[in-house]
């Protein structure tokens, strides 16, 4: 089936996504949790772009705030989490001043998320196929019950399951995980979102259905050109999908480039523990994974400075004091280390001289 | 150059700052500043951070510290109030709440003493023959008429009073006020004499026992059946929960199958019945076996009361031992119990050490809220006529005694339904914050 | 599913049985006889009566006899109160009253109750949760008999010109007001409670989540995801509820003087009448029983996951 073609058939004002413009662009995101214990920083600052047919993954430990970043895109922020500075931009429109039902008719129909525990996430109650015809119906009033019926049908076929006619009828607990996932992706996409919002989509899953689902998505996103945010902290899964990563910690952007400047040039000390901490196939038999050491920091009361510090091995006396700038290590590989800066600041002393 | 440094929102720059970093800023750390750089957060014991939370809960410390009033009422009241709960206190019948003066009860004698038309007939016919003149019949009919509607006492609406409403009326008109404490005339008497009387605050029922005695040894007997019941349901729901739960496989599933049973019967039913049978079969007991100290111990007991522990011993452990033996069966399951099994540990060890422990929490607040459901229990079925029997009040067989007469002494449904209403209230209330404090998945 | 209800049955039927061994037993169990209070008969006419009743028989024959019957639904008759009455037609006669009641009573409760539990959850944290939540643990703390004669007593003089209710049974519609009212209360804050807790539950299951990021208003969010999800915790409590709720009938026929079996289960247990005790313990074991039955196969209708041939979840 061609997807492209149905795109413009579902309203005349939709704008046909060309790869490479930009879709997404969060400015300086701050994010806080207000607890009774106090405020909690879950992200504090960050910044990227995303262009139409990108897959950016977001990377990072439990907690490390790339979910809530996601939430805070889509207006799922439960209280007592606020948005409390930056902007978010989603084809040149500000979605942090939508109204609340220009909020909900953005919600599913621009962007879809796609959630980690698909056992948990279709409602038990109604058949599937009443859950993937209200996500089309919520956005399209005019749309009659047959056509929708049929809509939801050819999405089920698209992300590959069989028997639709009676699948459609079945609740979800007569569905498998993995098919449980590809419903979900079948609700995220019926309404030909630009971009997609997939958060640790494949964590709960078997690892052969987990292949199945990466390459379900990797096609899908060929096909639609859309937009893909992939969090996940699963850094086999970045190589498989992902063009650029962010990598995220304690509610920080650390570092930030394409796929390939991370895995072979990681800028930052928390990147590289991640990837040594990686199994690999192709490793030398003795070679052993290194875990990081400690803990993440308290984000109650988040320290000044770099809040790897304390679990860095080559921490120096300046990270416990201040916050790195970011430093451009190449073409859109940036990375917020004091390491960094050394070297930089020694590379312009040197030019310095060889100028001077 | 200086491009190079990305000026990213709150992660701003200061070129001078970073022209003015040296060598010394680049150094390593050393462990222990590491170590000083993570502000550690206190780590506080389960408890200790329980009993945080539960005080910062307002709703259950005033809950906690109406029920110790309501401790010290029903435990320490009696030893003040010179009164006995079956104590009959002659002439002190039907007592109100409140009283009047002597002086003013005389008053309102006075006030509404009447003169009957004959009495008024005859000091007339007296006070003519003195002058020497008799009456005709119809001079004395008007008499008779104008004794009559002098006696009459009508309200501002024109109804004529009589009885009580007469009184109430009278009073108002005199202006005598009711004073707090009921007192009887004797009483009064004895006060006028000099005599210390200690007042019935709650007026006394018709056979003349002091009500406030018997609501504080209703609300100790109430208090009483619901912690040694909630406690008897702890012991029996615990033990029964944790074999069944520990041991698993046929021994659980009998097990089970006998708590479905029990839990699919009609509880009120059957709690009624035997409350009722074990009424009897103990009086019968104590009536033939007297001098024995088992017997002696009924007795004093009261067999309605020893016959409702049993019927509660019997079917309200149900649900305690389902709730133990699910924690025990998702505990058994953890590491550590497997470790002190490998390490050789009994069976009996294993559940006191390891397991008991861990589900201590979700005990604590299922027994806490047992004790409102006991105590409302014992009401009902003292209400009904089965459970707390004469002399010993219960605030369940005391409102249903008021029924009769509500009206009149409404107060005598108030008290003990208050009393028993704001304790039942305030168990709720201090188990829902126990169980706030004690489950850590509400840990805020 | 036929295999799951016929097991049900087959349950509930032991149940029953085991409710009538154990009322046999213990009206077995009690000293004395019946005829004591009437002034001490001869023993001549104790041994007649007792020969009349079946009471010489050894215990084990008179209850084989007594569940030979019971198949038969013939409950005996009545051997003081109603004196050789069948207990089957006073059961006709008195059960119908306080069923209506009951019924009644429970049916306003699930219906206040539910909403009432789903706005508080709505609006959790707030002054409407906080008046809703007051006045729903003050409820089920106040045992029934307060409610019922506290109300008896306002509409009864307790409160000026307010004598609009009747507050003696007298069958018409208005005299069953006060006591469905009394009778409801509880089971109403229970289940608003409860509602609450389940509906906030709900709430924070992820495909509440799901279904927000579909776009979905909150209305629809609410009533059709949250509600239907809610709902199920909530009748899990109706099948004890019909069982609380009839005993709490007990009470309320006593205040208001209702002429119900509640009431008369309680006459007859003070005044040892055993055929009527058993007949009546039996009777309403049965009805509670199977209400419970039928609330198990109510979930089969809310919940699809449930699987009855498996016998759970």
């Amino acid at each position: 089936m061609d997807l492209n073609k149905d795109v413009q058939n579902t309203g005349g004002e939709q704008v046909q996504p060309v790869p490479g413009q930009k879709l997404l662009e969060v400015q300086d995101l701050h994010v806080s949790f207000f607890t009774p214990a106090g405020e909690v920083k879950a992200v504090g600052g960050i910044s990227y772009e995303l262009n139409y047919g990108e897959v950016m993954g977001i990377v990072g430990e439990s907690g490390s705030g790339k979910s809530v970043e996601a939430y805070s895109i889509i207006g799922l922020l439960q209280s007592p989490g606020k948005v409390v500075g930056g902007s978010i931009t989603f084809e040149g429109q500000d979605v942090l001043a939508f109204s609340k039902s220009e909020m909900s008719s953005f919600r599913g129909s621009k962007v879809a998320m796609i959630f980690q525990n698909p056992m948990t996430c279709l409602n038990p109650v109604y058949t599937i196929g009443n859950q993937l015809m209200e996500a089309l119906r919520a956005h399209d009033k005019s749309i009659s019950k047959e056509e929708a019926a049929k809509r939801a049908m050819e999405m089920l076929e698209l992300v590959g399951i069989n028997n639709v006619q009676k699948r459609m009828k079945q609740y979800p607990h007569e569905f498998s995980g993995g098919m449980r996932q590809r419903v979900m992706i079948a609700m995220g996409l019926i309404c030909h979102p630009k971009l997609l919002i997939a958060d640790e989509p494949t964590t709960a899953l078997d690892v052969t259905i987990q292949a199945q689902i990466l390459e379900l998505m990797k096609d899908l996103q060929k096909k639609t050109h859309m937009g893909i945010i992939f969090i996940t902290h699963n850094l086999g899964v970045v190589a498989e999908i992902c063009d650029k990563v962010s990598v995220m910690y304690a509610g920080k952007m650390v570092e930030q480039g394409k796929v390939d400047d991370i895995f072979y040039h990681p800028g930052h000390p928390y990147t590289l523990g991640l990837l040594r901490s990686m199994p690999r196939v192709d490793a030398e038999e003795h070679e052993r994974l290194i875990p990081i050491e400690g803990t993440p920091v308290d984000m109650l009361n988040p320290p000044e400075g770099c809040p790897f510090a304390p679990r860095c091995e080559s921490c120096m006396k300046i990270c416990l004091q201040k916050m790195p700038p970011y430093v451009e290590l190449g073409e859109g590989h940036r990375s917020a280390c004091w390491l960094r800066v050394q070297e930089q600041l020694k590379n312009q002393k040197k030019e310095g001289e060889h100028n001077g | 150059m200086a491009g190079k440094f990305k000026h990213m929102g709150s992660l701003q720059i200061d070129e001078a700052y970073l022209a003015g970093l040296g060598d010394a800023d680049f150094a390593p750390a050393n462990q222990e500043e590491k170590a000083n750089f993570i502000a550690d957060r206190k780590s506080i014991s389960y408890w200790a951070d329980a009993w945080r939370r539960l005080r910062k809960n307002v709703v259950a410390m005033v809950a906690l510290v109406v029920l110790i009033f309501i401790g010290l009422f029903a435990f320490v009241g009696p030893a003040i109030v010179p009164y006995g709960y079956d104590e009959f206190n002659a002439g002190a019948e039907n007592l109100h709440p409140w009283h009047y003066t002597l002086e003013d009860q005389a008053r309102l004698a006075e006030a509404t003493q009447s003169v009957s038309p004959e009495e008024a007939v005859a000091k007339a016919q007296e006070e003519a023959a003195a002058q020497g003149k008799t009456l005709t019949s119809i001079e004395i009919a008007k008499i008779r008429a104008q004794a009559n509607v002098s006696n009459q006492v009508t309200d501002e609406d024109g109804n004529v009073l009589s009885g009580d409403e007469l009184n109430a009326y009278m009073r108002a008109q005199l202006g005598i006020k009711a004073r707090p404490g009921g007192y009887s005339v004797g009483e009064l008497e004895r006060m006028a004499n000099g005599e210390k009387v200690f007042p019935h605050l709650f007026g006394t029922d018709r056979n003349g026992r002091d009500y406030m005695a018997r609501v504080m040894m209703g609300t100790r007997i109430s208090m009483i059946v619901g912690v040694a019941a909630a406690l008897l349901v702890l012991i029996i729901g615990a033990v029964y929960g944790s074999i069944s739960g520990y041991c698993g496989g046929k021994v659980d599933v009998v097990m089970q199958r006998i708590v479905e049973i029990i839990y699919s019967i009609p509880e009120v039913l059957v709690i009624l019945l035997i409350s009722m049978v074990m009424n009897d079969t103990l009086k019968e007991y104590v009536n033939l076996n007297r001098g024995n100290p088992i017997a002696q111990l009924i007795n004093l007991l009261g067999s309605n009361l020893i016959g409702m522990f049993i019927a509660f011993g019997m079917l309200y452990w149900v649900t305690m031992s389902r709730i133990i033996r699910g924690q025990i069966i998702q505990l058994k399951e953890q590491e550590y119990v497997t470790a002190a099994r490998a390490l050789g540990a009994s069976g009996g060890r294993i559940i006191r050490r390891h397991l008991l422990p861990n589900c201590m929490g979700q005990i604590v607040v299922t027994t806490c809220l047992q004790i409102p459901s006991a105590i409302f229990l014992e009401s009902f079925l003292s209400f009904l006529g089965v459970g707390v029997s004469a002399p010993l009040p219960s605030l369940g067989s005391m409102a249903s005694d008021a029924l009769n007469g509500l009206n009149t002494y409404p107060y005598r449904l108030f008290f003990p339904a208050i009393i028993l209403s704001v304790m039942i209230l305030s168990f709720n209330l201090f188990g829902d914050g126990l169980r706030d404090a004690l489950d850590p998945r509400l840990k805020k | 599913m036929a295999k799951y209800v016929v097991k049900r049955v087959l349950m509930a039927l032991l149940t029953v049985l085991v409710v009538a061994c154990i009322t046999f037993f213990l009206m077995n169990a009690i000293p004395g006889n019946p005829w004591l209070s009437d002034k001490t008969p001869s023993p001549q006419v104790l041994e007649n009566l007792n020969r009349k009743y079946g009471l010489d028989q050894p215990v084990h024959i008179q209850l084989v006899k007594y569940l030979g019957n019971l198949s038969r639904l013939d409950l005996g008759v009545s051997i003081k109160m109603q004196k050789n009455y069948p207990v089957i037609n006073i059961i006709k006669e008195m059960f119908p009253v306080s069923a209506k009641i009951g019924g009644f009573a429970l049916l306003w409760a699930i219906l206040v109750g539910v909403p009432l539990g789903c706005v508080a959850a709505y609006n959790r944290g707030n002054a409407v949760d906080s008046v809703l939540r007051v006045i729903c643990t003050v409820g089920i703390s106040l045992p029934s008999f307060v409610v019922a004669a506290l109300l008896s007593f306002l509409f009864c003089g307790g409160l000026p010109n307010m004598k609009i209710f009747p507050t003696m049974f007298d069958g018409t519609w208005q005299s069953y007001i006060l006591p469905c009212f009394a009778l409801g209360f509880y089971p109403m804050c229970y289940i608003s409670r409860q509602s609450r807790a389940a509906m906030l539950d709900a709430i924070n299951q992820e495909y509440i989540k799901t279904a927000r990021a579909k776009g979905l208003r909150t209305g629809k969010v609410i009533f059709k995801h949250a509600l239907r999800n809610a709902l199920i915790p909530v009748i899990t409590y109706l099948g004890p509820q019909v069982a609380f709720t009839l005993s709490g009938g007990f009470v309320v026929e006593k205040v208001f003087n209702i002429p119900g079996l509640g009431r008369y289960f309680v006459q007859s247990i003070q005044n040892r009448d055993y055929p009527v005790i058993m007949g009546t313990t039996i009777f309403l074991a049965t009805f509670i029983v199977m209400m419970n039955l039928v609330v198990d196969l109510l979930y089969k209708v809310v919940d699809p996951r449930i699987n009855l041939t498996k016998g759970g979840k």
